[in-house]
């Protein structure tokens, strides 16, 4: 069970799991048994709006650090999220075909995007911010756009 | 033995300024104003957010289908805290998950797969109505 850092600002209450890492733009990554697990913050999701649609790349496609992972389509916007790691994907999220508000119901846990098969995670988890780091950064973050609500 | 249904209000969702909403709007305004005039009868969300009496009234009186825009489900908030009975909430994106070439944009005036999305949309509330009107169908949530 994951545990959270967590900031209120202004109506919205914003989560970080400490149980993983995560790059600037908001997408984690978390170590299970030699794979490395991927999905979106809660601060993401929120600020990106309900999902229609989630494109991720398929098993099988090798990545490096800050190549094109996945396509988000939401009632706001579409965005490209790029992969937190080198590495191939071993297995990409079932539920983004069917039901990809997983996202937005449970960015931490069934929400998750894709598996990934990594070498030397801990030398690739060092470029990557610690739970605190983000959190820090998404509040900042957060600030700024609750400025312009 | 109860009184048939003789009328259905329709609930959109009053999010102004954003696609999913007026695709919302744009399937209600379809089916009160062309596809079941007689039949329906449409309650803007503000005044049941403002407590007006006849709005509360007429969605006490008559089952509801809501079209909500998003998650939020303002409408369908609403017309339950307003004492009505929800026959069937709608939301858009479900709709739009199931026509995805029918992607909506625009605010005041919705674009070409907006509309088109509007009119699925307003074909499912209409399914329902007739449904309720002729007790085939009791909604989902009745």
């Amino acid at each position: 069970m994951s545990e959270f850092l967590e900031t209120t600002i202004d109506k919205f209450t914003f989560k970080v799991a400490t149980d993983r890492f995560y790059t600037l733009e908001g997408v984690w990554a978390k170590e299970e048994n030699g794979r490395v697990r991927i999905g979106l913050s809660d601060f993401v999701q929120q600020r990106s709006g309900d999902v229609a649609f989630a494109e991720i790349k398929p098993a099988g496609t090798v990545l490096a650090t800050g190549e094109e992972l996945a396509v988000i389509e939401t009632i706001k916007v579409n965005i490209t999220y790029t992969s937190p790691v080198n590495g191939k994907i071993s297995e990409i999220n079932p539920a983004m075909a069917d039901a990809p508000e997983a996202i937005n119901q449970d960015p931490y846990g069934k929400g998750w995007l894709a598996v990934m098969e990594v070498v030397d995670w801990e030398a690739q988890r060092a470029k990557l911010l610690d739970p605190p780091a983000y959190f820090k950064i998404m509040k900042g973050q957060a600030e700024e756009e609750a400025k312009n609500l | 033995m109860t009184d048939p249904i003789k009328k259905v209000i329709i609930v959109p969702c009053s999010g102004i300024g954003k696609p999913y909403g007026t695709v919302s709007r744009e399937a209600a305004y379809a089916v009160t104003e062309d596809l079941r005039p007689g039949q329906t009868q449409l309650v803007p969300l503000a005044l049941l957010v403002l407590g007006d009496e006849q709005s509360r009234a007429s969605v006490s009186a008559c089952p509801a289908v809501t079209i909500d825009g998003c998650k939020l489900a303002c409408a369908a908030k609403m017309v339950q805290q307003s004492g009505g009975t929800i026959a069937k909430e709608f939301a858009v994106l479900d709709v739009y998950r199931r026509y995805k070439d029918l992607k909506p944009q625009g605010i005041a005036e919705l674009n070409e797969g907006g509309q088109k999305l509007a009119r699925v949309l307003a074909e499912e509330v209409t399914a329902v109505v007739d449904g309720l009107l002729t007790g085939r169908q009791g909604g989902e949530n009745a």
